[in-house]
Protein backbone atom coordinates (compact mmCIF):
# COMPACT_ATOMS: atom_id res chain seq x y z
CA UNK A 1 0.00 0.00 0.00
CA UNK A 2 2.60 2.51 1.24
CA UNK A 3 4.46 1.87 -1.95
CA UNK A 4 1.26 2.55 -4.57
CA UNK A 5 1.32 5.90 -2.53
CA UNK A 6 4.86 6.75 -2.99
CA UNK A 7 4.82 5.98 -6.45
CA UNK A 8 1.70 7.85 -7.13
CA UNK A 9 3.36 11.09 -5.27
CA UNK A 10 6.44 10.17 -7.37
CA UNK A 11 4.65 10.60 -10.33
CA UNK A 12 2.56 13.59 -9.66
CA UNK A 13 5.80 15.28 -9.18
CA UNK A 14 7.77 14.19 -12.07
CA UNK A 15 4.23 15.21 -14.28
CA UNK A 16 4.68 18.93 -12.59
CA UNK A 17 8.04 19.14 -12.86
CA UNK A 18 7.80 18.09 -16.84
CA UNK A 19 5.13 20.90 -16.75
CA UNK A 20 7.29 23.38 -15.58
CA UNK A 21 10.33 22.45 -17.69
CA UNK A 22 8.13 22.78 -20.76
CA UNK A 23 6.65 26.19 -20.10
CA UNK A 24 10.06 27.36 -19.65
CA UNK A 25 10.63 25.81 -23.40
CA UNK A 26 7.49 27.35 -24.70
CA UNK A 27 8.39 30.74 -23.50
CA UNK A 28 11.71 30.93 -25.32
CA UNK A 29 10.49 29.85 -28.48
CA UNK A 30 8.03 32.35 -28.32
CA UNK A 31 10.61 34.93 -27.53
CA UNK A 32 12.88 33.46 -30.02
CA UNK A 33 10.03 33.83 -32.83
CA UNK A 34 9.16 37.01 -31.78
CA UNK A 35 12.84 38.51 -32.77
CA UNK A 36 12.37 36.56 -36.15
CA UNK A 37 9.06 38.11 -36.86
CA UNK A 38 10.89 41.68 -36.41
CA UNK A 39 13.27 40.18 -38.62
CA UNK A 40 10.59 39.80 -41.48
CA UNK A 41 9.44 43.21 -41.64
CA UNK A 42 12.57 44.75 -41.40
CA UNK A 43 13.82 42.84 -44.79
CA UNK A 44 10.64 43.77 -46.15
CA UNK A 45 10.99 47.40 -45.57
CA UNK A 46 14.78 47.04 -46.63
CA UNK A 47 12.96 45.02 -50.42
CA UNK A 48 10.65 48.48 -50.50
CA UNK A 49 13.45 50.78 -50.14
CA UNK A 50 15.02 50.45 -53.52
CA UNK A 51 11.45 51.65 -55.27
CA UNK A 52 11.28 54.35 -52.94
CA UNK A 53 14.70 55.74 -53.71
CA UNK A 54 13.64 55.04 -58.37
CA UNK A 55 10.53 57.11 -57.69
CA UNK A 56 11.85 60.24 -54.96
CA UNK A 57 14.93 60.64 -57.17
CA UNK A 58 12.86 61.41 -59.89
CA UNK A 59 11.61 64.55 -58.42
CA UNK A 60 14.32 65.92 -55.89
CA UNK A 61 17.54 65.12 -58.22
CA UNK A 62 19.44 67.02 -55.75
CA UNK A 63 19.76 65.15 -52.48
CA UNK A 64 22.80 62.86 -52.95
CA UNK A 65 23.90 62.62 -49.64
CA UNK A 66 20.08 61.21 -48.40
CA UNK A 67 20.02 58.60 -51.18
CA UNK A 68 23.64 57.69 -50.12
CA UNK A 69 22.70 57.03 -47.02
CA UNK A 70 20.17 55.03 -47.43
CA UNK A 71 21.75 52.92 -49.79
CA UNK A 72 24.43 52.64 -47.15
CA UNK A 73 21.87 51.80 -44.34
CA UNK A 74 20.22 49.01 -46.81
CA UNK A 75 23.76 47.82 -46.85
CA UNK A 76 24.26 47.30 -43.05
CA UNK A 77 20.97 45.90 -43.11
CA UNK A 78 21.81 43.12 -45.42
CA UNK A 79 25.25 42.25 -43.68
CA UNK A 80 24.49 42.61 -40.48
CA UNK A 81 24.89 39.57 -38.40
CA UNK A 82 23.84 38.62 -34.96
CA UNK A 83 21.05 40.96 -33.05
CA UNK A 84 23.26 44.66 -32.09
CA UNK A 85 24.04 44.93 -35.36
CA UNK A 86 20.80 44.29 -36.92
CA UNK A 87 19.15 46.98 -34.69
CA UNK A 88 21.95 49.40 -35.54
CA UNK A 89 21.05 48.79 -39.04
CA UNK A 90 17.30 49.30 -38.70
CA UNK A 91 17.21 52.40 -36.59
CA UNK A 92 19.68 53.68 -39.23
CA UNK A 93 17.39 52.70 -42.09
CA UNK A 94 14.53 54.59 -39.99
CA UNK A 95 16.30 57.87 -39.43
CA UNK A 96 17.30 58.22 -42.96
CA UNK A 97 13.22 56.82 -44.16
CA UNK A 98 12.11 59.53 -41.83
CA UNK A 99 14.08 62.19 -43.06
CA UNK A 100 13.04 61.19 -46.78
CA UNK A 101 9.73 61.40 -46.37
CA UNK A 102 9.75 64.91 -44.17
CA UNK A 103 11.72 65.22 -47.61
CA UNK A 104 8.67 64.54 -49.86
CA UNK A 105 6.72 67.36 -47.77
CA UNK A 106 8.42 69.57 -50.46
CA UNK A 107 7.41 68.50 -53.74
CA UNK A 108 3.90 68.26 -54.17
CA UNK A 109 3.96 66.30 -57.29
CA UNK A 110 6.06 63.74 -55.74
CA UNK A 111 3.00 63.51 -52.90
CA UNK A 112 0.71 62.79 -55.27
CA UNK A 113 2.23 60.34 -57.37
CA UNK A 114 0.57 57.51 -57.17
CA UNK A 115 3.42 54.71 -56.60
CA UNK A 116 4.97 57.24 -54.11
CA UNK A 117 1.88 57.62 -52.78
CA UNK A 118 1.10 53.02 -52.42
CA UNK A 119 4.46 52.67 -50.91
CA UNK A 120 3.81 55.24 -48.75
CA UNK A 121 0.73 53.58 -47.20
CA UNK A 122 2.99 50.73 -47.31
CA UNK A 123 5.93 51.54 -45.38
CA UNK A 124 3.64 53.14 -42.97
CA UNK A 125 1.93 49.73 -42.56
CA UNK A 126 5.25 47.78 -42.37
CA UNK A 127 6.52 50.79 -39.41
CA UNK A 128 3.18 49.41 -37.87
CA UNK A 129 3.99 46.23 -37.95
CA UNK A 130 7.78 46.80 -36.70
CA UNK A 131 6.78 48.63 -33.68
CA UNK A 132 4.17 45.99 -32.86
CA UNK A 133 6.61 43.15 -33.44
CA UNK A 134 8.82 45.04 -31.10
CA UNK A 135 6.68 45.41 -28.71
CA UNK A 136 5.55 41.72 -28.59
CA UNK A 137 8.85 40.51 -28.62
CA UNK A 138 9.10 42.42 -25.03
CA UNK A 139 6.18 40.81 -24.15
CA UNK A 140 7.47 37.65 -24.79
CA UNK A 141 10.48 38.41 -23.28
CA UNK A 142 8.87 39.51 -20.01
CA UNK A 143 6.75 36.82 -19.56
CA UNK A 144 9.94 34.27 -19.84
CA UNK A 145 11.86 36.37 -17.46
CA UNK A 146 8.85 36.15 -14.96
CA UNK A 147 8.72 31.96 -15.75
CA UNK A 148 12.57 31.34 -15.11
CA UNK A 149 12.80 33.89 -12.13
CA UNK A 150 9.83 33.18 -9.67
CA UNK A 151 9.85 30.41 -7.69
CA UNK A 152 8.91 27.09 -9.71
CA UNK A 153 10.88 27.92 -12.73
CA UNK A 154 13.52 29.48 -10.70
CA UNK A 155 14.63 25.89 -9.39
CA UNK A 156 14.82 24.62 -12.68
CA UNK A 157 16.47 27.85 -15.18
CA UNK A 158 19.76 27.24 -13.54
CA UNK A 159 20.25 23.38 -14.29
CA UNK A 160 18.24 23.89 -17.95
CA UNK A 161 21.52 27.17 -18.40
CA UNK A 162 17.99 29.46 -19.51
CA UNK A 163 19.51 33.00 -18.44
CA UNK A 164 17.23 36.41 -18.57
CA UNK A 165 16.27 37.46 -21.73
CA UNK A 166 17.22 41.00 -22.91
CA UNK A 167 14.47 43.84 -23.72
CA UNK A 168 14.55 45.49 -27.13
CA UNK A 169 14.72 49.39 -26.40
CA UNK A 170 12.57 50.74 -29.07
CA UNK A 171 14.15 53.97 -30.65
CA UNK A 172 12.67 57.43 -30.00
CA UNK A 173 10.66 57.84 -33.43
CA UNK A 174 8.89 55.15 -33.23
CA UNK A 175 7.66 55.19 -29.25
CA UNK A 176 5.46 58.25 -29.79
CA UNK A 177 1.87 57.33 -29.86
CA UNK A 178 0.26 57.09 -32.49
CA UNK A 179 2.35 54.32 -32.96
CA UNK A 180 3.76 55.86 -36.15
CA UNK A 181 3.96 59.17 -37.75
CA UNK A 182 4.80 59.14 -41.34
CA UNK A 183 3.73 62.34 -43.08
CA UNK A 184 -0.14 61.96 -44.67
CA UNK A 185 -0.55 58.58 -44.30
CA UNK A 186 -1.87 58.67 -40.93
CA UNK A 187 -5.71 57.93 -41.33
CA UNK A 188 -6.23 57.98 -44.70
CA UNK A 189 -8.72 54.90 -45.50
CA UNK A 190 -8.62 53.60 -48.94
CA UNK A 191 -11.80 52.18 -49.60
CA UNK B 1 19.11 47.16 -24.98
CA UNK B 2 18.43 46.70 -21.10
CA UNK B 3 15.27 49.23 -20.65
CA UNK B 4 12.51 47.97 -19.66
CA UNK B 5 8.76 48.05 -21.78
CA UNK B 6 7.64 51.32 -20.77
CA UNK B 7 3.89 52.20 -22.11
CA UNK B 8 0.37 51.33 -20.29
CA UNK B 9 0.97 50.26 -16.80
CA UNK B 10 1.05 46.55 -15.96
CA UNK B 11 -0.97 47.22 -12.98
CA UNK B 12 -4.10 49.47 -12.90
CA UNK B 13 -7.30 50.09 -10.69
CA UNK B 14 -10.26 48.01 -11.52
CA UNK B 15 -13.01 50.74 -11.80
CA UNK B 16 -15.83 47.98 -10.72
CA UNK B 17 -14.30 46.81 -7.24
CA UNK B 18 -11.25 49.82 -6.14
CA UNK B 19 -8.32 46.70 -6.08
CA UNK B 20 -5.16 47.32 -7.74
CA UNK B 21 -5.07 44.65 -10.69
CA UNK B 22 -2.27 43.42 -12.74
CA UNK B 23 -3.56 43.58 -16.29
CA UNK B 24 -1.58 40.34 -16.83
CA UNK B 25 -3.82 38.39 -14.27
CA UNK B 26 -6.66 40.28 -14.88
CA UNK B 27 -7.41 37.96 -18.01
CA UNK B 28 -7.17 35.24 -15.84
CA UNK B 29 -9.25 36.38 -13.09
CA UNK B 30 -11.91 37.22 -15.64
CA UNK B 31 -11.39 33.62 -17.25
CA UNK B 32 -11.75 32.31 -14.08
CA UNK B 33 -15.31 34.22 -13.05
CA UNK B 34 -16.56 33.36 -16.81
CA UNK B 35 -15.56 29.28 -16.28
CA UNK B 36 -17.62 29.71 -12.42
CA UNK B 37 -20.46 31.04 -13.94
CA UNK B 38 -20.58 28.36 -17.10
CA UNK B 39 -20.01 25.53 -14.17
CA UNK B 40 -22.72 27.31 -12.53
CA UNK B 41 -24.99 27.25 -15.52
CA UNK B 42 -24.11 22.96 -15.82
CA UNK B 43 -25.03 22.60 -12.53
CA UNK B 44 -28.53 23.82 -12.65
CA UNK B 45 -29.05 21.57 -15.76
CA UNK B 46 -27.14 18.75 -13.21
CA UNK B 47 -29.82 19.90 -10.20
CA UNK B 48 -32.53 19.31 -12.68
CA UNK B 49 -31.89 16.18 -13.97
CA UNK B 50 -31.31 15.31 -10.47
CA UNK B 51 -34.86 16.46 -9.52
CA UNK B 52 -36.40 14.64 -12.05
CA UNK B 53 -34.94 11.17 -11.35
CA UNK B 54 -36.16 11.78 -7.87
CA UNK B 55 -39.66 12.49 -9.42
CA UNK B 56 -40.17 10.59 -12.07
CA UNK B 57 -38.23 7.29 -12.89
CA UNK B 58 -35.08 6.56 -15.06
CA UNK B 59 -35.79 5.92 -17.68
CA UNK B 60 -37.73 9.11 -18.01
CA UNK B 61 -35.20 11.45 -16.93
CA UNK B 62 -32.86 9.41 -19.06
CA UNK B 63 -35.34 10.65 -22.30
CA UNK B 64 -35.59 14.48 -20.75
CA UNK B 65 -32.13 14.61 -20.11
CA UNK B 66 -31.35 13.21 -22.97
CA UNK B 67 -32.97 15.09 -25.47
CA UNK B 68 -32.15 18.07 -24.24
CA UNK B 69 -28.31 17.41 -24.04
CA UNK B 70 -28.53 15.87 -27.58
CA UNK B 71 -30.44 19.25 -28.82
CA UNK B 72 -28.62 21.57 -27.02
CA UNK B 73 -25.34 19.57 -27.83
CA UNK B 74 -26.66 19.85 -31.64
CA UNK B 75 -26.94 23.18 -31.49
CA UNK B 76 -23.33 23.64 -29.90
CA UNK B 77 -21.67 21.63 -32.82
CA UNK B 78 -23.33 23.34 -35.32
CA UNK B 79 -22.28 26.31 -33.47
CA UNK B 80 -19.09 25.30 -33.34
CA UNK B 81 -18.47 24.03 -36.96
CA UNK B 82 -20.54 26.41 -38.86
CA UNK B 83 -20.86 29.99 -36.80
CA UNK B 84 -18.61 31.94 -38.37
CA UNK B 85 -19.99 30.89 -42.07
CA UNK B 86 -23.42 31.55 -40.54
CA UNK B 87 -22.38 34.93 -38.85
CA UNK B 88 -20.60 36.57 -41.83
CA UNK B 89 -23.32 34.79 -44.58
CA UNK B 90 -25.71 36.80 -42.85
CA UNK B 91 -24.10 39.78 -42.39
CA UNK B 92 -23.59 40.21 -46.16
CA UNK B 93 -19.80 39.97 -45.76
CA UNK B 94 -17.85 40.30 -48.39
CA UNK B 95 -13.47 38.84 -48.21
CA UNK B 96 -11.35 42.19 -48.16
CA UNK B 97 -8.37 41.48 -50.33
CA UNK B 98 -4.95 43.34 -49.92
CA UNK B 99 -5.79 45.43 -53.50
CA UNK B 100 -9.52 46.86 -52.67
CA UNK B 101 -8.36 47.16 -48.70
CA UNK B 102 -4.85 47.53 -48.15
CA UNK B 103 -5.50 50.18 -45.14
CA UNK B 104 -8.03 47.52 -43.01
CA UNK B 105 -5.62 44.13 -43.98
CA UNK B 106 -2.30 46.10 -43.15
CA UNK B 107 -4.11 47.31 -39.85
CA UNK B 108 -5.30 43.90 -39.06
CA UNK B 109 -1.96 42.29 -39.48
CA UNK B 110 0.05 44.36 -37.33
CA UNK B 111 -2.26 44.43 -34.61
CA UNK B 112 -2.24 40.39 -35.32
CA UNK B 113 1.54 40.54 -34.81
CA UNK B 114 0.97 42.40 -31.57
CA UNK B 115 -1.91 40.43 -30.01
CA UNK B 116 0.72 37.19 -30.93
CA UNK B 117 -2.21 35.12 -32.81
CA UNK B 118 -2.19 34.52 -36.56
CA UNK B 119 -3.71 37.09 -38.98
CA UNK B 120 -7.76 36.32 -39.05
CA UNK B 121 -9.32 36.56 -42.32
CA UNK B 122 -10.69 40.37 -42.94
CA UNK B 123 -14.43 41.00 -44.23
CA UNK B 124 -16.06 44.26 -45.20
CA UNK B 125 -19.97 44.84 -44.41
CA UNK B 126 -21.73 47.14 -46.79
CA UNK B 127 -23.31 49.07 -44.08
CA UNK B 128 -22.87 52.73 -43.08
CA UNK B 129 -23.12 51.78 -39.44
CA UNK B 130 -20.28 51.77 -37.39
CA UNK B 131 -19.75 47.98 -36.15
CA UNK B 132 -17.29 45.00 -36.61
CA UNK B 133 -17.62 41.48 -35.00
CA UNK B 134 -15.21 38.34 -35.28
CA UNK B 135 -15.73 34.88 -35.28
CA UNK B 136 -13.52 31.46 -35.54
CA UNK B 137 -13.48 28.63 -32.54
CA UNK B 138 -9.55 29.04 -32.14
CA UNK B 139 -7.00 31.55 -33.69
CA UNK B 140 -6.21 29.97 -36.63
CA UNK B 141 -9.75 29.46 -38.06
CA UNK B 142 -10.94 33.31 -37.07
CA UNK B 143 -12.22 36.02 -39.12
CA UNK B 144 -12.87 39.61 -38.41
CA UNK B 145 -15.93 41.44 -40.10
CA UNK B 146 -15.50 45.47 -39.94
CA UNK B 147 -18.55 47.78 -41.67
CA UNK B 148 -17.62 50.09 -44.38
CA UNK B 149 -19.13 52.71 -41.79
CA UNK B 150 -16.71 52.18 -39.38
CA UNK B 151 -13.82 52.30 -41.99
CA UNK B 152 -14.97 55.81 -42.95
CA UNK B 153 -15.49 57.07 -39.15
CA UNK B 154 -12.46 56.41 -37.56
CA UNK B 155 -8.59 57.00 -37.73
CA UNK B 156 -5.98 54.65 -37.42
CA UNK B 157 -5.38 54.13 -33.76
CA UNK B 158 -9.05 54.48 -33.51
CA UNK B 159 -9.23 51.58 -36.15
CA UNK B 160 -6.50 49.44 -34.22
CA UNK B 161 -8.20 49.46 -31.03
CA UNK B 162 -11.44 48.35 -32.09
CA UNK B 163 -9.84 45.35 -34.36
CA UNK B 164 -7.64 44.29 -31.27
CA UNK B 165 -10.60 44.31 -29.36
CA UNK B 166 -11.79 41.97 -31.63
CA UNK B 167 -8.72 39.99 -31.99
CA UNK B 168 -8.75 39.51 -28.31
CA UNK B 169 -12.09 37.91 -28.50
CA UNK B 170 -10.42 35.51 -30.56
CA UNK B 171 -7.53 35.10 -29.19
CA UNK B 172 -9.63 33.92 -25.43
CA UNK B 173 -11.38 32.15 -27.27
CA UNK B 174 -14.43 33.66 -26.56
CA UNK B 175 -16.10 32.41 -29.72
CA UNK B 176 -15.75 29.40 -29.05
CA UNK B 177 -16.83 29.49 -24.86
CA UNK B 178 -19.71 31.37 -25.78
CA UNK B 179 -21.08 28.96 -27.86
CA UNK B 180 -20.49 26.49 -25.31
CA UNK B 181 -22.61 28.15 -22.72
CA UNK B 182 -25.39 29.10 -25.50
CA UNK B 183 -25.92 25.18 -26.03
CA UNK B 184 -26.33 24.26 -22.27
CA UNK B 185 -28.74 27.19 -21.48
CA UNK B 186 -30.53 25.95 -24.98
CA UNK B 187 -30.37 22.19 -23.18
CA UNK B 188 -31.84 23.93 -20.17
CA UNK B 189 -34.89 25.67 -22.18
CA UNK B 190 -35.55 22.42 -24.41
CA UNK B 191 -35.61 20.42 -20.76
CA UNK B 192 -38.01 23.35 -19.16
CA UNK B 193 -40.16 22.40 -22.35
CA UNK B 194 -40.53 19.18 -22.49
CA UNK B 195 -41.18 18.53 -18.64
CA UNK B 196 -43.63 21.34 -19.07
CA UNK B 197 -45.26 19.37 -21.66
CA UNK B 198 -45.14 16.25 -20.04
CA UNK B 199 -46.35 17.90 -16.19
CA UNK B 200 -49.22 18.96 -18.65
CA UNK B 201 -50.29 15.84 -20.67
CA UNK B 202 -49.73 13.59 -17.59
CA UNK B 203 -48.60 15.18 -13.81
CA UNK B 204 -46.06 13.84 -11.42
CA UNK B 205 -47.20 11.09 -9.56
CA UNK B 206 -48.87 9.16 -12.76
CA UNK B 207 -47.42 6.26 -14.09
CA UNK B 208 -44.74 4.41 -12.97
CA UNK B 209 -43.49 7.06 -10.19
CA UNK B 210 -46.06 6.29 -8.06
CA UNK B 211 -45.31 2.30 -8.61
CA UNK B 212 -42.38 2.67 -7.70
CA UNK B 213 -42.67 4.40 -4.46
CA UNK B 214 -46.31 2.94 -3.36
CA UNK B 215 -43.99 0.68 -0.88
CA UNK B 216 -42.61 3.45 1.11
CA UNK B 217 -46.22 4.69 1.84
CA UNK B 218 -47.37 8.45 3.46
CA UNK B 219 -43.93 9.93 4.05
CA UNK B 220 -42.42 9.03 0.20
CA UNK B 221 -45.52 10.75 -1.68
CA UNK B 222 -44.70 13.74 0.76
CA UNK B 223 -40.90 13.86 0.39
CA UNK B 224 -41.79 13.40 -3.52
CA UNK B 225 -44.35 16.17 -3.68
CA UNK B 226 -41.40 18.77 -2.23
CA UNK B 227 -39.50 17.66 -4.81
CA UNK B 228 -41.93 18.06 -7.35
CA UNK B 229 -42.30 21.72 -6.38
CA UNK B 230 -38.72 22.18 -5.84
CA UNK B 231 -39.00 20.90 -9.90
CA UNK B 232 -41.33 23.17 -10.99
CA UNK B 233 -40.30 26.04 -9.44
CA UNK B 234 -36.55 25.16 -10.62
CA UNK B 235 -37.96 24.89 -14.51
CA UNK B 236 -39.12 28.33 -14.04
CA UNK B 237 -36.67 30.50 -12.97
CA UNK B 238 -33.51 28.00 -14.08
CA UNK B 239 -33.78 29.07 -17.48
CA UNK B 240 -33.83 32.80 -16.25
CA UNK B 241 -31.37 32.54 -14.30
CA UNK B 242 -29.42 30.80 -17.29
CA UNK B 243 -29.81 33.29 -19.53
CA UNK B 244 -28.96 36.24 -17.11
CA UNK B 245 -25.58 34.19 -16.49
CA UNK B 246 -25.08 34.12 -19.92
CA UNK B 247 -25.88 37.76 -20.48
CA UNK B 248 -23.25 38.61 -17.65
CA UNK B 249 -20.75 36.43 -19.37
CA UNK B 250 -20.92 37.83 -22.65
CA UNK B 251 -20.51 41.70 -20.60
CA UNK B 252 -17.66 40.52 -18.91
CA UNK B 253 -16.20 39.46 -21.56
CA UNK B 254 -16.97 42.43 -23.27
CA UNK B 255 -14.85 44.36 -20.72
CA UNK B 256 -12.06 42.05 -20.60
CA UNK B 257 -11.50 42.07 -24.82
CA UNK B 258 -11.30 46.13 -24.47
CA UNK B 259 -8.85 46.04 -21.50
CA UNK B 260 -7.02 43.33 -24.22
CA UNK B 261 -7.29 45.85 -26.37
CA UNK B 262 -6.03 48.82 -24.38
CA UNK B 263 -3.11 46.50 -23.61
CA UNK B 264 -2.51 45.25 -26.92
CA UNK B 265 -2.55 48.73 -28.73
CA UNK B 266 -0.74 50.46 -25.61
CA UNK B 267 -3.42 53.04 -25.93
CA UNK B 268 -6.78 52.71 -24.38
CA UNK B 269 -7.61 56.38 -25.50
CA UNK B 270 -7.81 54.80 -29.67
CA UNK B 271 -10.59 52.45 -28.33
CA UNK B 272 -12.37 54.94 -25.80
CA UNK B 273 -12.59 57.32 -29.18
CA UNK B 274 -13.75 54.80 -31.68
CA UNK B 275 -16.19 54.06 -28.64
CA UNK B 276 -16.82 57.80 -28.51
CA UNK B 277 -17.76 58.24 -32.11
CA UNK B 278 -20.01 55.17 -32.57
CA UNK B 279 -21.81 56.02 -29.48
CA UNK B 280 -22.77 59.61 -31.21
CA UNK B 281 -23.38 58.11 -34.84
CA UNK B 282 -26.73 59.12 -35.67
CA UNK B 283 -27.75 57.25 -38.98
CA UNK B 284 -29.28 54.26 -40.22
CA UNK B 285 -28.43 51.13 -38.17
CA UNK B 286 -27.47 47.35 -39.16
CA UNK B 287 -29.85 44.84 -39.52
CA UNK B 288 -29.24 41.40 -37.43
CA UNK B 289 -31.31 38.86 -35.89
CA UNK B 290 -31.41 38.22 -32.26
CA UNK B 291 -28.94 35.03 -32.70
CA UNK B 292 -25.96 36.62 -33.52
CA UNK B 293 -26.51 40.34 -32.23
CA UNK B 294 -23.95 39.55 -28.98
CA UNK B 295 -21.22 39.02 -31.15
CA UNK B 296 -20.85 42.49 -32.55
CA UNK B 297 -18.42 45.34 -31.20
CA UNK B 298 -21.29 47.43 -29.61
CA UNK B 299 -24.97 46.18 -29.47
CA UNK B 300 -26.33 46.64 -32.94
CA UNK B 301 -29.57 48.11 -31.44
CA UNK B 302 -29.09 51.75 -30.15
CA UNK B 303 -30.54 52.47 -27.22
CA UNK B 304 -30.60 49.10 -26.11
CA UNK B 305 -27.35 49.92 -24.26
CA UNK B 306 -28.72 50.82 -21.01
CA UNK B 307 -28.03 49.46 -17.90
CA UNK B 308 -30.02 46.16 -18.18
CA UNK B 309 -29.50 42.99 -16.59
CA UNK B 310 -30.86 41.79 -19.86
CA UNK B 311 -27.78 43.69 -22.11
CA UNK B 312 -25.67 41.31 -24.43
CA UNK B 313 -23.47 44.47 -24.49
CA UNK B 314 -22.58 46.97 -21.63
CA UNK B 315 -23.39 50.08 -21.99
CA UNK B 316 -20.86 52.07 -23.78
CA UNK B 317 -20.71 55.36 -21.69
CA UNK B 318 -19.63 52.71 -19.02
CA UNK B 319 -17.05 51.28 -21.41
CA UNK B 320 -15.26 54.10 -22.34
CA UNK B 321 -15.16 55.10 -18.92
CA UNK B 322 -13.66 52.38 -17.71
CA UNK B 323 -10.76 52.81 -20.58
CA UNK B 324 -10.38 56.43 -19.54
CA UNK B 325 -9.20 55.17 -16.06
CA UNK B 326 -6.84 53.06 -17.25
Amino acid sequence: MATIVILVVLAALVLWGVSVYNRIIQLENRYENAWSQIDVQLKRRADLVPNLVETVKGYATHERQLFEEIARSREAMINAKGVSESAEAANMMSAALGRLFALAEAYPELKANQNFMMLQEELAGIENKIAYARQFYNDAVLQYNNAIETVPGSFFAGPMGKTQAVFLEIPEQDRAVPSVSFGGAQGQPQA
Amino acid sequence: MTSAPSGLPDVFTDPASGQRINLLDYKARNMRLSWAMALLTAAILAALAYLLAQVTDIASTGFFVGSAVAIGGAQGLVGFFLSDKIALAAAGARKATAEDHRYLVNVTEAVAIGAGVPAPQVYVIDSPAPNAFATGRDPQRSSIAVTKGLLQLLDRQELEGVVAHEMAHIRNYDVRFMSMLVATVGAILVLRDLVMRWLYWGGVGSGSGRRRRSDRGGDGARGQGVMALLLIVLLVLAPLLATLLRLAVSRRREYLADAAAAYITRNPEGLARALEKIRDYRGPQLEVSEGVRHMFFVNPLAGQNAVDLMATHPPIQERIDRLRRM
